[in-house]
């Protein structure tokens, strides 16, 4: 039997592609969990979740667009299945950057451990009064005194 | 930090009072306190003394390649030691005020 003479609508739906765009769209939406602020340790696993979802979409697709282009009387996709490639590419690449653009938080080392002492400082407030951190410990207007103070580092407002 | 907004009561309660630290001046802080609505402390570190003093630096990564501090957090008692920290290895990976508030209770 002559296959190439089979027509296009009763060559077989190449679902490879179909899934691997249903993930690679996933995938994307992984990014999104983050505004559901999860704890640990889902928060610590959800970057390699962001990376890895698409890049099973994108080895679907692949599948898909193999299958595609070996066996064309079969399979259908060689058009479609190639952009959607395309497009599944560039975001594995954008997940690939922002992966490394986040995780790029440099070691410290030299910061004080559990059990270190945090040396003294003083740095102006919000209102530009000096405050050091023994003056955080000063009792608050009410009568109470902190028994502990919570430092938060953090990148900046800009 | 707006976790730690969220849960001031409870720091509070707990005698723990939150203080946020930045390369932001004072009045960049001031500004963020009122349009967040964050009623804590902010202190501004712009010359990075403190920041570099406790190897807290990521160079080059604020928004036009200036230095910043990192992200990382310290619960110190009232004799300066530190009972908690927390290094992020991804900026978008933060502790939640809860397990912070969990350590919390177990100081004295």
């Amino acid at each position: 039997m002559n296959t190439a003479t089979i027509p296009a609508t009763q060559r077989l739906t190449n679902s490879a592609l179909w899934y691997g765009l249903l993930i690679t769209l996933l995938g994307m939406a992984t990014q999104f969990l983050y505004f559901l602020r999860p704890s640990p340790p889902i928060s610590h696993l959800l970057p390699w979740i962001n990376l890895s979802v698409p890049g099973i979409g994108l080895f679907l697709l692949v599948i898909g667009l193999a299958r595609a282009f070996r066996q064309p009387a079969v399979y259908r996709g060689k058009i479609w299945g190639s952009v959607l490639t395309v497009i599944a590419l560039l975001l594995l690449v954008g997940n690939v950057f922002l992966f490394r653009q986040t995780r790029s938080v440099p070691g410290s080392a030299g910061a004080p451990q559990v059990g270190q002492r945090f040396s003294e400082f003083t740095l102006p407030d919000s209102t530009a009064q000096p405050t050091s951190l023994s003056q955080l410990f000063a009792a608050s207007a009410d009568g109470s005194q902190p028994k502990a103070v919570l430092l938060v580092f953090y990148r900046g407002y800009w | 930090m707006r976790g730690i907004q969220e849960q001031l009561k409870e720091f509070q309660a707990l005698g723990v009072r939150p203080v946020a630290i930045s390369v932001d001046p004072p009045e960049v802080s001031a500004n963020l306190r009122r349009k967040a609505g964050y009623n804590f402390t902010f202190l501004s570190d712009p010359n990075l003394d403190v920041i570099r003093r406790y190897d807290l630096l990521h160079a080059a990564a604020g928004p036009d390649g200036h230095d910043i501090s990192r992200p990382a957090e310290f619960l110190v008692d009232r004799s300066g030691v530190v009972r908690w920290a927390n290094f992020t290895e991804d900026i978008r990976v933060r502790p939640r005020a809860q397990e912070m508030l969990a350590v919390a209770r177990n100081i004295r």
